[in-house]
C-alpha cells in the first residue's frame, strides 16, 4: 500500500476506534453503566467461550455477505442501499425452495443456495434495470424496493406460498439434508463462513484480475471514460446491481439453511444497514472487508451479550455504526450521475 | 515548484498591460491571487479600487437569466422581495453604458459564448472595478469579435481603468497592449514596453529558448479511408448538419472553427457517443448509425477527446490501467507492463513509472498517455480533439510530432483544434466550421488566414 | 349530504393528514438539495422530530415544547448532515445513510433509557385535532412560503445560485458552504415538524418504526416534484393519497401488504416516469471543495 493510503487506513481506523470506545462509552454512562463493566461484558460475551466465539463468527458471516455485496455496486459506482431486502428475500427463497422439495444433501444444498442466490439477483436487477434503461436513481430505487420485499416475503410466507409446520410468518423447517452443517458442532457456525471468505477471494480476483473486473471499475470510477472506451455503463449497471443483490441474496440463504434452519421474516436485525458500515470500514476491498466484518460481528454478538449482563441497551451498537458511516462517508464519493 | 514564485506586478490606470506565459506558467493563479480568490503564502495585494476578473471559463450560471447572473449577491430590493423591473433596468443601462447590449431575461444556457462572455463582463463591469483582469478572454471569440472585444477594452482604460489581459495570443498582445510581462515556471522573467519587443523575443522568453521544431512531413500516397456524407449529430448543445468530408490514410485533415460551432457533436458521432443520420464509411464500409463506442473501436477508429481528465482518463488509477483503456478487452492482462512501458518510452512520459497515480501526472503527461496509447493500438482513423489543450509548448510539440509522424506512417486524422496555430502547422487540408456546417476547404497550399477567420466568423 | 358525498371528503381528508408528514419532509429535502446537498437523512430526522417531541411533551407536560424541541432535533441532526457535507465534502448520501441508522437506533435507545421499555414510549400530551389541523394548514402555507423566497428573495436567488453552480456562486461573493450549511438545517427544521406531527398531532406517544420509510417517499416526492415547493407538495398529496386509500381497500380483500406497498411502488414509477427529462440543481449532490 503507498504511504498516502497507509496513512488514511489509519486515519479511519482511529476514528472508527473512537468513536466505538468515545461514543459506546458516553451511552453507556446515559445508561448508568460503567464504561469498564460495558465494555467488558461486550467483549467478553464475543470472545469468552468456545460457544461464544462460533457465534461471533455467525454475525460476522451474516454480514460478510451483504458487505461483499454492497461493495461489489460501490466498486460499480452505485449505492445498493438494498441489501437487506435482497437478503430477506433471498432467504425466503431458500427456506420455502428447501422446505417444499426434500432431496438429498448433495442436491438440496445447492438448490437451497442457489434459489437464494437468484432471488437476490432478480431483487438486485430491478433497480439495476431502471437505472440502465431510465437513468432511475437507484438508491431510492433499493430504498423502496426494501420496504416492498419485507412486504412480499410476509404476503407469501403468510397466503399464497405458505407451508404446513411453518409458525406465523415462517416457512416450515428444512429437511436435515438441506440444512448446512456445523463447522464447530453444536454450535450455530456453518460452512458458510468458508463460502463467504472463498466468495471474498473470488471477488478480489474477479475485480483484480478479469476483464469484467476492470470495466465495472472503470464505470464506478470515472465512467465518461469509462464509455468512451467501449464500456456499456447500463449494462454495467445492470449486472453490478444483480451481482450485488445474488450476493446478499446468497447471504440470505445462508442464514436460513445454517442458522435458523427455517426463513423467518425477521431473520436479519438490519445486516443489509449494518453492512455499509462494514464495507465502508473495508475500504470496499473483499479481503479487507472480511476483517471489518469480524470487528462488526464482534460488536453484534459482544452487543446481545452486554445488553444481558450489563444491561446496556444493545442500540449502542447501531448508533456507532450509523456514526462509523457518517465518519467513514468520504471514503467513497460515489460519482453523481444523475441523469434524472 | 511554487504555482507562483517571488512575482512583482504593477498595473497602472488607463493602461492595458498582457501577462503571458505558456500553460502552466502561473498566469491565471496570478490573476485569481491579485483578484483575491486565491490567498498568497506570502507578499500583499494592494489596489485602489474594485478587482474585476473575467475567468476563462465563464463562471456563470447557467439554468439563471442573465440579469440573476449579472447582480447575483447584488439585487435591487423592494422589502423582501428582488425588484426585478430595477435589475432589468440597470442590466439594459449598463449595456448601453460599455456597448455590451444584451437582453436580461434570457437565460444564459441558450445564449451563444460571445455573448456569455458579455455577461460575465457586465457582472465585473456593475462593480464598477478599478482593476479588471482578464484570463485568456479571446479563447471563445471569433477573429472579427477579437477586435470589437478590444475596441471595449481600450474604452474602458480610456475611462481610467487598469486592465490586465492574460493570454497566450502573442498577436493580440503586439496589437493591443502597452506592456508585457512574461512568467515562465511561476516566475516573472521579463518585462517590456510592448513597441520595444516581437512576439519572437516574446516566445523565446515564454519557452526559454527556441521553440521546439516539428517532426518533418514525408511525402505519402494518399488513399481514401473515411468518408462521410450528410452526417448529422447532436451532443447536449453542439450540433453538425448534414456535413460532407473524407479523410484519407497518411493525410491530417485539420477542422478550424470557434468552439460551440458543432465540434463536438462531429467528435462525439464518429467516436460512437452519439448516433447520426448520414452516411459514414471507413474503408468502403457503411458504420451503422447508432453503433458504439466499443464498435467503433474494433473497427480501428481511435479518439482523443477534448476533456482528459473527464473523458479519457480515470485519474485514481495508474499509468499501466490507463494505457489499457479502450483496450482492456483486447490486450491481456500479463501485457498491460509491457504496453505502458512501450507508452512511457515513445512518448517522453514523466516519471518513467507504469505505477505511477494518473492523477498526480501533470496535463501534459497525462496527454501523452491519451495519444500514446492510442497511437501504438493500431489505429486506422484518429480523431484528435483538442490534443495540446491546456499543456506546455514541450508536450505540445512532442504530440503534435507524433501525429505527424502516425501520418507519415498512413494513419487518417482529422484535427478538431480551435487553435488555428496548430492546425496550420500539422494539417495537409483545412476544413472550416461554423455554425454547425462546413463552410471552407483549403489545401494546405491555399491557406489563408484572413479568409479562414471570416468563414470562421460566419461571414461568406 | 349522501354517504358517497361524505366518504369521499372523509378521504381526502384522510389524504391530507397522509400527506403532512411526507410535505414537511418533502420540503426539507427540497429546501437542501436546491442548495445542492441531497439529504438522503430525512427519515432520520423524522424519527429525531417525533422521538424528541414526544420526549419533551413528556418531561415538561407542555405540547407545544415537544413541538419545538421536534424542530430543533431536526435542525441538529441535519447539521450533522450539512456538517460533514460542507466542511468535509463527504459522499451525502452515505452520510445520510448513516444518519438514518444512528437516528434510529438513538431513538430506540432513548425509549429504554427514558420509559424503561423498548418499543414505544407511554403517551403524553399531545396537540390533539385542533393542533393536528394546524399543522396541516401550516404545511400548506410552508409550501408557498418556501415557493415564495426561492422565487422572489435575494436569499433565495443565492441559494439557487450554489445548487447550481457554487464556484460561480463564490466567483459572485457568496459563501457557498455556509448557504448550503444554512439551508440544509433550515431544511431540516421543517422535516422535524413532520416527526412531530406523525408523534403529537395523529397520536400522542412514539413508537419503533413508526415513521415506516417515510422519510424515503419524501425523497421519491422531491423527484416527483421536479425540486420545487410547489411540485413536491403535490408528490406528497398524491403519496397521501395512497396511503390513505389503504383503509378503504383493505375492506375491499385486497391483501394488506399490497397496499402498505402502494406509496413505496408509486414512488418508484414515479422514478422510471420522468428519467432524462428532469433536471435535479446542476450540482445536485455534487461536493463543493473551495480551490
Amino acid at each position: 500500500m503507498s504511504t498516502v493510503l497507509r496513512s488514511r487506513a489509519v486515519r479511519d481506523l482511529t476514528i472508527v476506534l473512537v468513536l466505538v470506545f468515545g461514543v459506546g462509552s458516553i451511552a453507556m454512562l446515559l445508561a448508568h453503566v460503567s464504561p469498564f463493566d460495558g465494555f467488558a461484558a461486550l467483549f467478553d460475551g464475543a470472545f469468552g467461550t468456545k460457544e461464544e466465539i462460533a457465534e461471533t463468527l455467525v454475525q460476522t458471516t451474516n454480514l460478510l455477505f451483504p458487505a461483499l455485496g454492497i461493495a461489489v455496486a460501490f466498486r460499480a459506482g452505485l449505492f445498493n442501499i438494498g441489501a437487506e431486502g435482497q437478503l430477506v428475500l433471498g432467504g425466503f427463497a431458500a427456506g420455502w425452495f428447501g422446505a417444499q422439495f426434500p432431496a438429498p444433501a448433495w442436491l438440496a444444498i445447492p438448490m437451497v443456495l442457489l434459489a437464494g442466490t437468484l432471488a437476490g439477483g432478480i431483487w438486485g436487477a430491478i433497480p439495476g434495470f431502471l437505472r440502465a434503461r431510465f437513468g432511475a436513481n437507484e438508491v431510492i430505487a433499493t430504498l423502496m424496493l426494501n420496504v416492498v420485499a419485507t412486504l412480499l416475503a410476509t404476503y407469501l410466507v403468510t397466503g399464497p406460498l405458505q407451508q404446513a409446520g411453518g409458525g406465523a410468518q415462517e416457512t416450515a423447517l428444512l429437511p436435515k439434508s438441506a440444512q448446512l452443517g456445523d463447522l464447530i458442532a453444536n454450535s450455530r457456525l456453518t460452512w458458510a463462513l468458508p463460502i463467504a471468505l472463498a466468495l471474498a477471494i473470488a471477488l478480489r480476483w474477479l475485480l483484480q484480475r478479469t476483464v469484467f473486473g476492470y470495466e465495472l471499475r472503470a464505470a464506478g470510477d470515472a465512467p465518461e471514460a469509462a464509455k468512451r472506451a467501449g464500456i456499456d455503463l447500463g449494462r454495467t449497471a445492470l449486472v453490478a446491481m444483480a451481482l450485488s443483490g445474488a450476493i446478499a441474496g446468497l447471504g440470505g440463504a445462508t442464514i436460513v439453511a445454517g442458522v435458523l434452519h427455517r426463513f423467518n421474516v425477521g431473520l436479519s436485525p438490519g445486516y443489509g444497514f449494518i453492512a455499509i458500515a462494514v464495507a465502508l470500514v473495508g475500504n470496499l476491498d473483499p479481503l479487507w472487508i472480511c476483517v471489518a466484518a469480524l470487528g462488526f460481528g464482534i460488536l453484534q454478538s459482544g452487543g446481545i451479550a452486554m445488553q444481558a449482563e450489563a444491561e446496556v441497551p444493545r442500540q449502542v451498537v447501531s448508533l456507532v455504526t450509523g456514526l462509523v458511516i457518517i465518519a467513514l462517508a468520504g471514503r467513497r464519493v460515489v460519482a453523481m450521475q444523475r441523469s434524472t | 515548484m511554487q504555482a507562483v514564485d517571488g512575482v512583482d506586478l504593477e498595473l497602472l490606470p488607463g493602461e492595458i498591460q498582457a501577462l503571458v506565459g505558456e500553460n502552466g506558467a502561473g498566469k491565471s493563479t496570478l490573476a485569481a491571487i491579485a483578484y483575491g480568490a486565491v490567498r498568497p503564502d506570502e507578499g500583499t495585494v494592494e489596489s485602489t479600487g474594485v478587482v474585476g476578473l473575467v475567468h476563462q471559463h465563464f463562471k456563470l450560471i447557467d439554468r439563471l437569466r442573465v440579469w440573476e447572473n449579472v447582480l447575483l449577491n447584488r439585487e435591487p430590493r423592494r422589502g423582501w422581495s428582488i425588484d426585478v423591473p430595477a435589475a432589468r433596468e440597470r442590466v439594459r443601462s449598463l449595456g448601453a453604458t460599455y456597448g455590451l447590449a444584451v437582453e436580461p431575461d434570457a437565460p444564459v444556457e441558450t445564449l451563444p459564448v460571445g455573448i456569455k462572455q458579455r455577461v460575465e463582463l457586465l457582472r465585473e463591469l456593475d462593480r464598477e472595478p478599478a482593476v479588471l483582469l482578464l484570463d485568456e478572454p479571446t479563447a471563445a471569440l471569433a477573429p472579427g469579435e477579437i477586435a470589437d472585444f478590444f475596441e471595449t477594452v481600450q474604452g474602458l482604460a480610456a475611462r481610467g481603468t487598469a486592465i490586465l489581459v492574460v493570454t497566450h495570443k502573442l498577436a493580440e498582445v503586439i496589437a493591443y497592449s502597452q506592456r508585457v510581462t512574461v512568467m515562465r515556471h511561476g516566475k516573472v522573467v521579463a518585462r517590456h514596453r510592448t513597441a520595444e519587443t516581437s512576439a519572437d523575443q516574446i516566445a523565446r522568453e515564454m519557452v526559454g529558448g527556441e521553440v521546439p521544431a516539428l517532426a518533418a512531413r514525408a511525402q505519402t500516397v494518399p488513399r481514401p479511408l473515411l468518408e462521410a456524407r450528410g452526417l448529422t449529430a447532436r451532443s447536449g448543445t453542439s450540433v453538425v448538419q448534414d456535413v460532407s468530408f473524407a479523410v484519407q490514410a497518411g493525410e491530417i485533415v485539420g477542422v478550424a472553427g470557434i468552439e460551440g460551432n458543432g465540434q463536438s457533436a462531429l467528435a462525439d458521432a464518429l467516436a460512437g457517443v452519439v448516433p447520426f443520420t448520414g452516411e459514414l464509411v471507413l474503408d468502403g464500409r457503411a458504420l451503422a448509425p447508432d453503433e458504439s463506442p466499443a464498435a467503433r473501436i474494433a473497427h480501428g477508429i481511435r479518439v482523443i477527446p477534448q476533456d482528459r481528465r473527464h473523458e479519457a482518463l480515470v485519474l485514481d488509477w495508474s499509468v499501466r490501467d490507463n494505457v489499457a483503456l479502450g483496450r482492456q478487452r483486447t490486450l491481456p492482462l500479463a501485457r498491460f507492463g509491457e504496453a505502458a512501458r512501450e507508452v512511457i518510452a515513445r512518448f517522453d512520459v514523466r516519471p518513467a513509472d507504469p505505477d505511477a497515480i494518473v492523477g498526480a501526472l501533470s496535463g501534459g503527461n497525462q496527454q501523452k498517455i491519451i495519444v500514446g496509447r492510442a497511437l501504438t493500438s493500431a489505429p486506422r482513423v484518429l480523431i484528435a480533439y483538442q490534443p495540446t489543450r491546456g499543456i506546455d509548448i514541450g508536450a505540445a510539440a512532442l504530440v503534435q510530432s507524433r501525429l505527424i509522424e502516425a501520418r507519415n506512417a498512413g494513419v487518417g486524422i482529422l484535427l478538431i483544434s480551435f487553435e488555428l496555430d496548430e492546425i496550420f502547422a500539422c494539417a495537409d487540408r483545412v476544413l472550416v466550421v461554423a455554425g454547425g456546417s462546413f463552410v471552407g476547404d483549403f489545401a494546405r497550399a491555399e491557406i489563408d488566414r484572413g479568409r479562414i477567420g471570416a468563414l470562421m466568423a460566419g461571414q461568406r | 349530504m349522501n354517504a358517497s358525498a361524505a366518504a369521499l371528503i372523509a378521504l381526502l381528508a384522510l389524504t391530507l393528514v397522509k400527506a403532512t408528514p411526507l410535505i414537511y419532509a418533502a420540503l426539507g429535502g427540497v429546501l437542501s438539495e436546491r442548495s445542492g446537498v441531497i439529504n438522503i437523512g430525512l427519515e432520520g430526522i423524522l424519527i429525531a422530530g417525533a422521538f424528541t417531541a414526544v420526549a419533551v411533551s413528556g418531561a415538561t407536560g407542555s405540547p407545544i415544547l415537544g413541538v419545538l424541541a421536534g424542530v430543533l432535533a431536526g435542525a441538529l441532526l441535519a447539521a450533522i448532515l450539512a456538517f460533514v457535507a460542507t466542511r468535509l465534502a463527504v459522499d451525502q448520501i452515505v452520510a445520510g445513510t448513516g444518519l438514518n441508522i444512528a437516528a434510529l437506533a438513538a431513538a430506540a435507545f432513548g425509549l429504554v433509557l427514558l420509559y424503561h421499555q423498548p418499543g414505544a414510549s407511554r403517551e403524553v400530551p399531545a396537540l390533539g385535532q385542533r393542533g393536528e389541523d394546524v399543522l396541516i394548514v401550516l404545511a400548506l402555507l410552508a409550501a408557498v412560503g418556501l415557493h415564495l423566497a426561492l422565487t422572489r428573495t435575494p436569499w433565495g436567488l443565492r441559494v439557487r445560485a450554489c445548487g447550481e453552480d457554487p464556484s460561480a456562486a463564490e466567483a459572485a461573493g457568496i459563501d457557498a458552504l455556509r448557504t448550503r450549511f444554512v439551508a440544509v438545517v433550515l431544511g431540516g427544521a421543517i422535516a422535524g415538524l413532520g416527526g412531530v406531527f406523525l408523534s403529537l398531532a395523529e397520536l400522542d406517544l412514539y413508537s419503533d418504526g413508526m415513521t415506516a420509510g417515510r422519510g424515503f417517499i419524501a425523497l421519491a416526492a422531491v423527484i416527483f416534484g421536479r425540486w420545487t415547493p410547489l411540485g413536491a407538495t403535490g408528490a406528497a398529496i398524491f403519496f397521501g393519497f395512497f396511503a390513505a386509500l389503504q383503509f378503504s381497500l383493505q375492506r375491499a380483500g385486497v391483501p394488506s401488504q399490497l397496499m402498505q406497498a402502494l406509496p413505496y411502488l408509486a414512488a418508484l414509477v414515479a422514478l422510471t416516469g420522468f428519467a432524462g427529462r428532469v433536471r435535479a440543481p446542476a450540482s445536485d449532490g455534487v461536493p463543493y471543495v473551495r480551490p
